[in-house]
């Protein structure tokens, strides 16, 4: 697939931002990985072998270049994902304020551990190493809306209210 | 400060001079000291990610890595001190832990590097006791190379070596920490026509090869020093046989010929020496006949054309002392006629050779003449033929026009007299590879032990036909002195100068 | 014991993080003042001058590191911010990057001016969205005002900022690896020489820098490099940002001066102690990367050397406190974990070793470990230290042996009893 090819297979609104990005450095490539989050939200939030050659081929890499940074970050997704993401902090700080409880307390109440998508697909779950909040501990990213000071309460009013 | 380019340092408490500009692995080699190394390699970029070559250098804080570190005048560098021989021992012990008891299954045995330094580096017990890391195992990744992930270091040699020297960026990394495994672009499959070097250079059994793939243990095997004869290049390999049996091919260092590298095609290229189908005797008249009574009947079929005029063909396939052979019977006979077959075909900008033979040269330099594309209308009352091992033959209405057929084949066709040929692994003998370059071919197997080598059933038959012939050679490094002396373009060479990594003609070639 | 606010001088204030605001509170001053009244040589004098030392955990002094950029090279040079964080328990640069962006927006000039770069990268890990949408909107307001881009302010000097943002790996924190990483690759860290100062950024000079470093830079260009050394004590001038966390009353992030004080009365000061009002357990001073100091430790005093010689370190900024409410078998398995999680798995002793110290942790932390497994944890994480490509092993070692070797009673009260 050319590049042309590429671009038809993504939003002209995507195209247009990942060739505005391309320009902010001197080598295409270095665009890829803040490209890809874009990339990602555009096709359903993770990355299927299709997305990854499309991607490929846009930034004229091989495919398997695109796979191994989707598996390397931890924000990527190989697999198809919920509604939302939800990440749960667990390093440190967070667990010293409780987010081990908060696991559980997920596990048992919406049936889900680490990677997986509740039954009614509303949101995918994962434990998530130190998110930089460790003043507000324990929290949680929900998409990109930061959760912090969480209760089981908080909690469930966050997540009881997502569909 | 040394001059001439070279530098000063002392090694395990030895000085040494060696080259400017190399690291202390290269360096340590000229000490005569190996210092173990899995991830670097001299033909590839470093990249620091094994840590076994790790050694003290006085001056430095911490144990650096010696793939990484360049020697300067008045270094003073440890490979065996005991924090070496702890940390070395501690590496060992990490790639073990997660590494598979492969070893009564894996094809590396015998010639595995993990194999290698567990023995002289590691603790020889095993201190970890949770389960391994489970990954893929028996991965295909095309025709040719199977992969096995558990088995895998990560020291990415074949990584580089795809990217930097085959050119194809075909193989990466996938996921993160001991998850991480090797991955294959697109389909999955590799298609570089230089892929089966990554086997080679890949330090344990994660890369091994389809072809040879449980043929054999490496300790039943015998090896031979030769080349390989699929084109003109002619890299330098080791062959593996068992039972007179060739097994496998693998290259052998020769910075002037091959550097460390082979294409796939002629690491393949070696069923036909097995061929259970070749001819194992002469024919006379399309039936069995023992060497005497052919080589009898040929010298008379010849003798008897010379009026009529002899059509000599000889084959890029054999040996200069072969062909010096050929000359002579050809000079014996007053052979006018002398050509050769050349087959060709597609080259690369890598080792791949356009002419697909490994001697074209030398049949060019013993006096015959390539191949016209019109052949004159003539008609011959002999021809003596050596068929080429593949690529090219007489045309069927050519071989009409000569009314005796005198043929060396390895396998059966229609000639009044027919001859087996032997293969190049069969004998001694020298070859002129591209640029000019004389070569050793080795014996390595005995396909059949009636069978004599062409040099032999020539120099019987022109002793048949020229009472003046003088003793024959005895053997092809005799036979290789008198050709020396014959032709002007060998110079001074003798065998043992052209020894097992070949020398150059006195004449070069204007382009290789 | 008082905070002394320089760089979260106006962070309550909303219209701080707008061009309008900082400029209002005397932002750009001190670009003003370096593009019109200083050479570039000025600039990294005056840091020097100031003592200051990289805020993002190694503690390299700045300006030494600026003059490993080569003079006279004809490369492009590069300025990447290292806005990574994500060592456990730091949580301040995000502060600056959410409340006054402008701050570390016009330290990365003033350091782009000091070396000859031409553009600057501000690497923000992917989670902080709100980080790069805030940094992101404070480039394009500086950018309109000419205070971004070609001859800035009417001078020959140019220079390009522009957010990229991260995907979730903390080894990405690693100088190299961030700079593989925005070369668009996985982050891999590189083998040293050659260093980043020379060969970073698609092989030309880059200097990578903390925000909060550079953020202090603004400040040491606008009121000097003396009145910062003036400030902290000597090894750790300046004020800063330290996020004080777990089992304590107030977490927060407070920005202090250094040498006024013990570890101990900066928890208890700011952060209030803790909140069971239970004796302190242990205290990581400077993140999970370093070694853990004991609750009967804490009477250091407050400053890089002294922590450093006390056995530790004040690393990134991250005091991370924990009470005897949780077993120190826990904490160290929690941190061992994370390392696994976040080795690259470039090089053999960080790879296999992580995953092996982990497994080992969770024995102890499951009642089981075997007699003789405290002994070979403290061997496998020697053969881990110094051996590896970068200091992600190191941060292994370093607070899994200080457990071993100062909760060593209740790691052995983990090992199995044999039953008889």
């Amino acid at each position: 697939m050319t590049v042309e090819e590429a671009r038809g297979t993504f939003s002209p609104e995507l195209v247009a931002r990942v060739e505005e990005m391309a320009k902010r450095y001197p080598h295409r490539k270095a665009a890829l990985i803040p490209a890809m989050h874009f990339i990602q939200a555009e096709r359903g939030g993770w990355f299927s072998d299709e997305t990854i050659r499309d991607t490929a081929a846009l930034f004229g890499v091989p495919d398997m270049h695109v796979r191994g940074i989707v598996g390397f970050y931890d924000m990527f997704h190989d697999a198809p994902v919920g509604k939302h993401v939800v990440r749960l902090c667990k390093t440190l700080s967070c667990h010293l304020r409780g987010a081990a409880k908060l696991r559980e307390h997920i596990r048992e109440r919406y049936g889900v551990g680490n990677g997986e998508t509740t039954a009614d697909g509303a949101f995918t779950f994962k434990c998530f190493e130190c998110l930089g909040h460790c003043a507000n501990a324990p929290m949680m990213l929900v998409d990109d809306r930061k959760c912090l000071d969480l209760t089981v309460e908080k909690l469930d009013e966050i997540l009881g209210g997502l569909r | 400060m040394s001059g001439n380019g070279k530098v000063t340092l002392t090694i395990d408490g030895k000085e040494v001079s060696v080259p400017a500009g190399v690291n202390v692995i290269e360096a340590a080699r000229h000490a005569g000291k190996l210092v173990p190394h899995y991830c670097y390699h001299p033909r590839l970029s470093v990249v620091g990610n094994c840590r076994i070559c790790l050694v003290e250098v006085e001056g430095m804080p911490v144990p650096q890595i010696g793939c990484n570190t360049w020697v300067r005048d008045g270094m003073v560098v440890h490979t065996e001190s005991e924090k070496v021989l702890r940390l070395r021992e501690g590496v060992m012990e990490f790639l073990l832990i997660n590494h598979p008891l492969d070893c009564t299954i894996c094809d590396q045995a015998g010639e595995c590097k993990l194999q290698d330094y567990a023995v002289d580096h590691g603790s020889g017990i095993t201190r970890h006791e949770f389960e391994k890391t489970k990954k893929p195992k028996n991965v295909s990744w095309g025709d040719r190379v199977v992969f096995d992930s558990e088995r895998c270091i990560l020291c990415t040699r074949c990584v580089r070596f795809l990217d930097e020297v085959a050119g194809t960026d075909e193989v990466g990394i996938d996921q993160r920490g001991d998850s991480s495994t090797l991955i294959v672009k697109g389909d999955g499959k590799l298609t570089s026509p230089y892929q089966m070097n990554i086997i080679d250079i890949c330090p344990v059994g994660a890369l091994t090869s389809k072809d040879f793939r449980f043929k054999s243990r490496l300790w039943f095997m015998q090896f031979t020093h030769t080349i390989c004869t699929s084109c003109a290049r002619g890299c330098n390999v080791i062959l593996g046989s068992r039972d007179n049996r060739v097994l496998r091919m693998v290259p052998r260092v020769n910075p002037d010929v091959n550097d460390h590298w082979m294409c796939d095609f002629g690491r393949l290229h070696y069923a036909f020496a097995n061929d259970p189908e070749r001819l194992a005797a002469p024919r006379v008249a399309g039936k069995g006949a023992p060497y005497p009574v052919a080589v009898q009947r040929a010298a008379a079929l010849l003798e008897g054309a010379r009026g009529q005029g002899i059509l000599a063909v000889a084959s890029p396939f054999m040996t200069n002392e072969e062909l010096h052979s050929l000359k002579g019977l050809c000079d014996a006979l007053g052979v006018e006629d002398r050509y050769f077959l050349k087959p060709v075909g597609e080259g690369d900008d890598l080792l791949v050779h356009p002419e697909k033979c490994p001697n074209a040269r030398g049949a060019a330099l013993l006096g015959f003449a390539e191949a016209p594309a019109d052949w004159p209308e003539k008609e011959w009352g002999a021809l003596l033929y050596f068929v080429p091992r593949e690529g090219a033959d007489l045309p069927e209405e050519l071989l009409e026009r000569a009314k005796k057929k005198v043929v060396f084949a390895l396998r059966p066709r229609d000639a009044d007299v027919l001859v087996p040929l032997t293969t190049w692994i069969e004998k001694d003998g020298t070859v002129v590879s591209a640029g000019d370059r004389v070569q050793r071919l080795s014996k390595g197997i005995t396909f059949e032990p009636t069978l004599l080598t062409e040099r032999v059933v020539l120099d019987r038959l022109r002793a048949a036909v020229d009472a003046e012939a003088g003793k024959a050679a005895d053997t092809a490094a005799q036979a290789f002195t008198r050709l020396c002396a014959d032709v002007p373009a060998f110079g001074e060479l003798t065998w043992a100068k052209v020894g097992l990594q070949g020398a150059p003609l006195a004449r070069q070639e204007a382009s290789a | 014991m008082k905070e002394t606010r320089v760089m979260l001088e106006f962070a309550d204030d909303p219209a701080q993080r707008t061009l309008e605001g900082y400029r209002g509170n005397g932002g750009y001053q001190a670009l003003e003042k370096a593009l019109k009244e200083m050479k570039p040589d000025d600039v990294t004098e005056e840091v020097v001058k100031s003592g200051l030392r990289g805020r993002g955990g190694a503690g390299f002094p700045t300006g030494r590191k600026w003059k490993f950029v080569p003079k006279g090279n004809e490369k492009p040079k590069y300025i990447a911010v290292n806005a990574d964080e994500s060592e456990p328990g730091t949580c301040k640069d995000r502060v600056i990057m959410e409340q006054d962006p402008h701050q570390m927006l016009e330290g990365t000039l003033l350091a782009a001016y000091a070396v000859g770069a031409t553009t600057a990268y501000v690497y923000i890990r992917g989670e902080y969205m709100e980080c790069i949408a805030t940094v992101e909107k404070a480039i394009e307001e500086a950018r309109a005002a000419n205070l971004v881009g070609k001859n800035i302010l009417g001078t020959d000097f140019s220079c390009d900022i522009w957010v990229h943002p991260g995907a979730g790996a903390y080894i990405c924190g690693e100088e190299t690896a961030l700079l593989t990483s925005l070369e668009g690759n996985r982050g891999y860290p590189r083998i040293k020489p050659p260093f980043p100062a020379v060969e970073g950024l698609w092989r030309c000079p880059t200097v990578v820098n903390n925000v909060e470093t550079l953020a202090c830079v603004t400040h040491i260009i606008k009121r000097g490099g003396p009145w910062f050394a003036s400030l902290g004590c000597e090894g750790s001038t300046g004020t800063r940002l330290f996020g004080i966390s777990g089992h304590v009353k107030r977490p927060g992030v407070y920005e202090l001066e250094c040498g006024k004080g013990t570890l101990r009365e900066v928890i208890e000061t700011f952060a209030g102690g803790t909140l069971s009002g239970r004796p302190i357990q242990g205290v990581f001073p400077g993140g999970s990367s370093f070694q853990v100091l004991k609750g009967d430790e804490l009477d250091v005093r407050f400053d890089i050397d002294s922590v450093a010689k006390a056995g530790s370190s004040l690393g990134s900024g991250a005091i991370a406190v924990f009470d005897d409410s949780v077993r120190a078998v826990d904490v160290a398995l929690n941190v061992a974990e994370f390392y696994a999680h976040e080795s690259c798995g470039q090089c053999t002793p960080c790879r296999e070793g992580a995953d092996w110290v982990r497994n080992m942790l969770q024995r102890f932390a499951d009642g089981e470990a075997r007699k003789g497994d405290i002994e070979l944890l403290m061997d496998v994480t020697d053969k881990m230290n110094g051996t590896t490509i970068c200091a992600l092993a190191v941060a292994i070692v370093f607070p899994i042996q200080s457990f071993l070797r100062k909760f060593r009673p209740e790691f052995e009260a983990c090992i199995a009893k044999v039953t008889a």
